[in-house]
This record gives structure tokens, sequence and C-alpha cells, in this order.
């Protein structure tokens, strides 16, 4: 008996094994078939981002005009960098790679990772048309090697170009009597308007009242409170050796925009326990449908997403039809102005990882993704369905639930090259832009563009090739960066100084003004003084 | 096995083939289990070099060119690293906190258990005891959250409506740690006495007879035959912790972190999830693996030649 359960143990391990080994054989050859990245946001009443209607209309777009077999593969959008990382380093990264990470390109770029792109775009330029019409010479080869002429990754285009806002709830405005913010001052004093009121605004929930809300990203939460402390006459050359960060952490005169939050934070007008939360949580996006938060900082667009799982529409149904967050302005700088730094308008990197056997197909996929018919139906549907077209041609979107929701706002995690409605037409952009947003009045949308727009700094593109110094240190920066804000702005006011400047000067000593010394002599070299 | 000597003297081959004829099975069923450490840890253990190599993702490590410095650049790298040397210290601290707190609780709670007299009470306690052993980490964190943050946290609603201050479970390092420990030990305790409980129950009842007529209590027999008998599973346990002692959990540190307790809890494991996966800096994380694998087999070693010298069986 034993001997019989011994030798069947054994067959069937091996059986397993052998089986193992001819599934792995059996990939379907002959057709031809490419693998796509796609971002997974995990929305509340969400599809599945890898198989879903829109998914299916790529797919059979693909196979009708070119007849390639597509198939995506879900990474998490708040941790896409991670799980890329992984799947690169595991050599199942899929053909077509999408990331806002260019130092995670460069790293595998320099491991011989990712495919040169430059001899195939030349080869088939011609075949390529949509393609050069949507994103041009200028982003195709915005990343274009100085030196080797090597393009390891192409930028999308970000038609809007934007960055964020300062919202606070309008109804609590009208029903204290306040006028919108113009200053620092006037924002204060709203903030500690909201506290002192809070049995008036919330009722028995008074307690639960957050007059100013952040998140453990404090640099993008912060801003732009912090640039506004940036001096206005700064050179562009400055901004772009001091700009690797994003959040913009060692631009000169930042740290006073921390200052005002480590003030707030003490005077208790800040939610208390943000530390505690994760990045991509959504406690504090809660707080704000409830209706506990009274202002905060954020993306141009960042309550008025998700239709009716967005904070727009709940904040409506859990606290009152007229409760609202409106975008309003009021941090100018040294000059009076209300300046919004703007990075030059480019958006995710797309590339081809050295894994990547079929290149030419991988940018038919692009060139698909380019052609305005396809892309223009990813981004607004079905009439009726999706949209209705207004009087003045206009788009205006509408809430979907179900199997044709859109995960992301106009579908964006599907243009890969594009960020941002685009019609064909710049008129009708703008008019549709404001209506792009389910369930939300235009007029919050247009008053948030209109401040956007107002005061904006775009910065130009420097393109040095490959700066060694950021290979690698991306993410242990940005966690020393996000910790020491972080730890700062909940100290004692007493000990903001200390905290913030020993965070820092740790910052700079494990790879920051590396980066700073490299860039400067980068630009020395290619651009001189 | 012995040949009875009445027929012919069987020749070396017959000898092998009647061995196998025997246990052949038993070798067919060991081979399962050496296959997989084959595969599964003698090959990687190849891509140890990768410490000391120029990584490239590449190339196999053989490939690999060696690093500056004599190959050993990224040991220097490594210990010339602020965060790598906090890393070191609070993984040390956590674990010997750890040891230090949490070994001997499972012991307590399997002498309690074992003095129960009710069976279906002792029974429900130990089930209840050991369920938290089969949630993650993440699940254990989030509910901590829930519990355990300053304004929104049940225990803190509750003190603060007693009048009492709320207690910075999660947001002050030395809270942090205390934290950390206890659900730790929470989480781990009841699957640990199942060992114990184990060993208790192996524990010949003559001899509680024997003390009873000596007219020992019930301390008097916990201390004098209950621990001496599962003193050598204690011993056993401890010098297997102590082969921890530089190891790392991953998850348990990582889902209970946040920006306010980084200092203490950046331990080696999420150093090297931040630097090595997150970071692409491979080699210098294979570095610090290989040092704390070597700094934990001194340890076990160590830990093993001590018993062995105070007459317990020790593991090797």
């Amino acid at each position: 008996m034993k001997k019989i359960l011994a030798t069947f143990l054994c067959l069937t391990f091996l059986a397993g094994m052998l089986f193992a080994g001819e599934q792995a054989a059996n990939n379907p050859t002959g057709k031809k078939s490419i693998t796509v990245e796609i971002y997974d946001r995990g929305n509340p009443g969400g599809s599945k981002p890898e198989a879903n209607y829109w998914t299916d209309f790529i797919k059979k777009g693909m196979m009708d005009t070119y007849g390639i077999e597509v198939t995506f593969k879900p990474v998490p959008r708040w941790t896409e960098v991670e799980v890329l990382n992984n799947l690169l380093a595991a050599g199942e990264a899929p053909d077509i790679c999408v990331t806002y990470s260019k130092p995670t390109i460069d790293t595998y770029a320099q491991m011989g990772g990712v495919l040169d792109m430059a001899p195939l775009l030349k080869e088939h330029k011609a075949e390529l048309p949509n393609l050069w019409k949507l994103l041009g010479d200028q982003n195709i080869y915005w990343d274009k090697d100085p030196k080797t002429g090597k393009v390891y990754n192409i930028e999308a285009i970000l038609v809007n170009n934007m960055r964020n806002s300062v919202f606070v709830r309008e109804d609590w405005l009208k029903k204290l009597n306040i006028k919108e913010p113009k200053n620092l001052k006037e924002f204060e004093a709203m903030l500690v308007a909201f506290k002192n009121n809070a049995s008036t605004l919330l009722g028995k929930d008074a307690d639960k009242m957050i007059p100013f809300s952040v998140g453990v990203d404090l640099g993008w939460r912060a801003d732009p409170l912090h640039t506004s402390f940036v001096t206005d006459s700064i050179s562009d050359k400055e901004l772009w050796i001091r700009g690797f960060d994003d959040r913009r952490l060692t631009w000169p005169g930042v740290k006073e925009g921390y200052r005002v939050i480590n003030k707030w934070y003490n005077d208790g007008l800040i939610w208390k326990d943000f530390p505690l939360y994760p990045f991509g949580d959504k406690t504090e996006d809660n707080l704000m449908k409830a209706g506990y938060v009274g202002a905060f900082l954020g993306n141009w667009d960042y309550p008025y997403r998700d239709g009716d799982n967005g904070i727009h529409a709940n904040l409506k149904k859990m606290s009152s039809p007229d409760a609202a967050y409106i975008a309003v302005e009021c941090f100018p700088n040294n000059a009076g102005k209300y300046r919004k730094y703007l990075s030059p308008p480019v958006d995710r990197k797309v590339f081809f990882p050295a894994t990547n056997k079929d290149p030419l197909s991988s940018l038919y996929y692009l060139e698909w993704m380019a052609t305005l018919e396809n892309r223009r139906y990813l981004q607004i549907g079905d009439q009726g369905v999706h949209h209705e077209v207004m009087a003045d041609g206009a788009i205006k979107a509408k809430t979907v639930t179900g199997e044709k929701i859109m995960n992301s706002p106009s579908n964006i995690d599907y243009t890969i090259l594009l960020n941002g409605l685009d019609l064909g037409d710049q008129d009708l952009n703008i008019k549709s832009l404001a209506l792009a947003f389910s369930g939300v009045e235009k007029r919050y949308l247009e008053q948030s563009y209109k401040i956007m727009k107002h005061d904006a700094r775009i910065s130009p593109n420097y393109n040095v090739g490959i700066i060694k110094a950021e290979e690698g240190m991306e993410a242990a920066l940005k966690e020393k960066r996000n910790t020491f804000l972080v730890q700062a702005v909940v100290a004692p006011v007493a000990d903001f100084d200390k905290i913030y400047d020993s965070g820092m000067a740790d910052y700079l000593q494990s790879g920051g003004q590396a980066i700073i010394d490299e860039r400067t002599n980068l630009y020395k070299e290619f651009f001189g003084n | 096995m012995k040949s009875t000597g009445l027929l012919t003297v069987p020749s070396k081959k017959r000898k092998f083939s009647d061995y196998m004829h025997r246990y052949g099975t038993l070798y067919l069923l060991l081979a399962l289990p050496v296959i997989y450490f084959i595969i599964f840890k003698y090959i990687p253990m190849t891509y140890i070099q990768i410490a000391f190599k120029k990584y490239n993702i590449f190339k196999t490590p053989w490939e690999m060119p060696f690093a500056d410095k004599n190959g050993f650049e990224y040991f220097i790298k490594a210990f010339a690293n602020r965060d790598f040397l906090y890393a070191l210290r609070n993984t040390l601290m956590l674990n010997l906190l750890d040891l230090i707190i949490g070994f001997p609780a499972p012991i307590l709670l399997a002498i309690l258990l074992n003095e129960l007299k009710i069976r279906w009470f002792k029974r429900f306690t130990q089930t209840v005891a050991y369920m938290p052993h089969f949630l993650s980490w993440v699940i254990i964190a989030g509910l901590a959250l829930q519990l355990l943050a300053p304004t929104t946290g049940l225990v803190n609603i509750v003190l603060n409506n007693l009048g009492f201050e709320s207690v910075p479970f999660l947001n002050k390092s030395e809270n942090w740690v205390m934290t950390y420990i206890f659900l730790g030990i929470w989480q781990s305790i009841g699957w640990n006495t199942i060992i114990y409980l184990a060993a208790i129950s192996g524990i010949n009842p003559e001899l509680y007879e024997a003390a009873e007529l000596d007219g020992a209590g019930r301390i008097r027999k916990i201390i004098h035959v209950t621990l001496p008998s599962i003193r050598p599973t204690i011993i056993i346990l401890l010098i297997l912790s102590l082969g921890r002692i530089l190891g790392s959990e991953f998850d348990r540190p990582y889902a209970l972190t946040n920006p306010l307790v980084l200092d203490v809890s950046n331990v080696i494991a999420t150093f090297v999830y931040t630097y090595g996966i997150r970071g692409l800096q491979f080699a210098l994380t294979t570095a610090v693996g290989l040092f704390q694998s070597v700094v934990c087999v001194i340890f076990l070693l160590s830990a093993n030649y001590i018993s062995k010298k105070f007459g317990e069986s020790g593991i090797i």
C-alpha cells in the first residue's frame, strides 16, 4: 500500500512537471499578438480594466485593422512603478509599457532592457502617419539622447496642462457669509472660521470638522501653497536643475509653505490622523464625501472626477444638495502673481522592453491608438450612452455605470498617447472640457480651468540624456521626502526648523545633492551658462 | 536484512538490489523534497554572487563583471548608508524585544491552558487564541488603524469618553514599538502554544502523581515537573529564534508603518524593498541580504554550541 502511494505521488509530480512544460510550449504561434499595460485604479463600481467594453473595442479594432491580437495586463495605478519594476525584473513586462517614471526607463535602458525605437521609427515613419500627426517630432523625439540618438521612449501628449487648484466648500462660505479668500491671510481666517463654526456647519458631527485636509504625499498636497513662496524672478535654469523632484522639494522657498501647514496643524486646523493613512488610501476621499472637509489642495479636477461615485456627487447626497467644492485662487507670490508652475506638456512615457519580440506590431498599436476616430470613441463613447451633443457641438459626458463605465476620466488609461479630451478641433475641446465631467455643473470646472491658466508658467524641455545620479534613487528619495515632510509638519512649531533642516540635509546627502550637481554640469555642457 | 547464509553468499550487486527493493520507495519519496530544495533553494543560491558583481538583469551572474574594490563595493556602500545602519539597529531592537517579551508568552499561555480543568473551555480558548495566526498583516494593520488611530480609533474614542487623553499608539515611535510587539504576540501566541501543549501532553502523568504524594501544590508541580519536562522543546525553539535575530519579516513592519515612525520601523527587509525592488539596486541589497544571512548563521551556531555545552541536545 505504502509503495503504491509513494509511486503514485512521484508519478503525479513528474506528470505535473511534464504537463507544465507542454503548456508553455503550446503557446499560440503564427498569429501576431502583443500585450499592453493598463492601469488598474480600483475605482468603486469600476469594471475589470483588462477585460471590459473598451478593451473589446480595442481588441476588435486591432484585429480588424492589423490582424494583431491584443492582451491587456493590469498594473495598479498607485504602485505602478513598483509593479512595473517587478515585471521588468522578471522578464514578464508587457510589450507596450506605460509609466510616469522616466528614471525607471533609464535604469533598464542602461542595462539593455529597453528597446531603442529610433531605427524602427525612422524605417516605418510612412506607415505611422497618425502617430506623427498626434505627437509630432517634438513628443516622439522628446527624450532622444543628444549624444547617441537613441530613443528609449516617446512622450504622450498632455492636452490640458494642469496642476493643482485650491478647493473650498462653496456652501460653507455662503453659510458663514465669507468672501472667496484672495490671499493666504484670508484663507487662514476662513479655516479658523470653519473651525469656530463647526456646530453651525456640521451640527451633531461638529467634532468631525476638518477645516483643511492633506495626505501623506504632502509635496503634492501643498502645491500651489508652497510654490507661492518661490520668488517670481527665479530662472528656468534654476527651476530645471532643482526640478528633478516633481514635488519641487528642492526649490528655494518652499520650506515656508510647509511652515504654514505646520502652524495650521498645531492650531488644530488639519486632519490629525493623516500621517497614518498610506498613499492612495480612500479614507480622505470618504471624509470629503461625508462633508467634513472644508478645504484642500489637489488636482484641478479632483473633486469632480468619477461621476456618481465621485466626491462631488456623494457630497451632495450625504451632506446637502447645495454642498460643493469650488476652486479659488488665494496664494499670490512676492510679485503678487498667482503663479502655477507647470511641467512641459508631456504626460506618460511609452516604451517597449527588450523582451518585446515584435516591436513593429506594438508600433501599429500606437498608430491605431493615435488615429482620431479610435481615440475619439475611447474618449467620448456612444452618443446617448456616454455623451450628448450640445447645440454648439460640444460634447457633454453622461454618467455611466455597469459594463460600459469608464474607469478613468475620458478613458485616459486606454489612450496611452493622450491625456485630456481631444476631439480634433481646438474650439470644441475647450467647450467640451467643462462638460466632460458627468453630473458636475459647468461653472465649477470653468472656474478651476480659468484659475489654472491664470499666471501659469510652463517650464521648457532641457534634454541632456540620461542623468546617472538619478538612477535607482527615485524610490528612496521619494520616501525620504514624504517622511521628513510629514514629520516636520506634525512637529511642535518650535521644532519645525530642526526637523525640516535635518530631513533636508539627509535628503541632499543621500543623493539629492549629487543629482543637483550633475544637472548643473550637464546644463553647462549642453546650454552654456 | 542479514543474509540467512543457507543459500549462496549474495554478491554486492545483489545486496544493493535487495536494499533498493526494500527501501526504494522511501528514497523515491525523499526525492521530492530533495528536488524541491535543489530547484528552489540551492540553484537560486548562485545568485548570491550578485552581491559582488555589477548587476545586469539580462546576464547570468557568471557573466556579470565584478564590482569595484575587489567586489566589495556594495558592502562598503551599504555600511556607508545611514538608512542601512538604522535598519540594522531597528531590526536588532525589534527582534530582541520580540524575543524577550514574545518568546515566553506562549509558554505561559500553554501552562495556563494546561491547568484548565474544563475541557470545552480549554478547547475554545485555544481555538480563539490561534485564530489571529491566519490573518495577514495587511488585515491586522487595517484593524489596528480602526482601533488605535488617535482621533477616529475605537480605543481612543473610549479613552476620550472616559476622560483620558488619546494615546498615540501608532504615531509616536516608542508607543509604536510596543504596539508592534503586542500585535506580534497577539497574532502568534496561540499558534506557538501548540508545540508546547504537545510537549506538555507527552509528560508522564505518574510524575505529577508522585509530586502530589510528596505534597507538591499546583505551582510546585509547574515549576518542578512541567517546566523541566518541556525544557528541551523550549531550548530548541529558542535556538531557532536566535537564528532569526537579524532576519526580518517584511509584511509586519511594512504594513504597520507610517511616516511618523519610520525611524524605528525601517528594518532590513523594508530597506531591501525600497532600495532593491523599488530602486532597482539589486547588487546593493543582495549584499545586505548576504550579510544578514551570515550573521544569522553565526547566531544560530553559537546558540547551538552554548546549549550543547549546557547538556541540551541542540539542533545540529
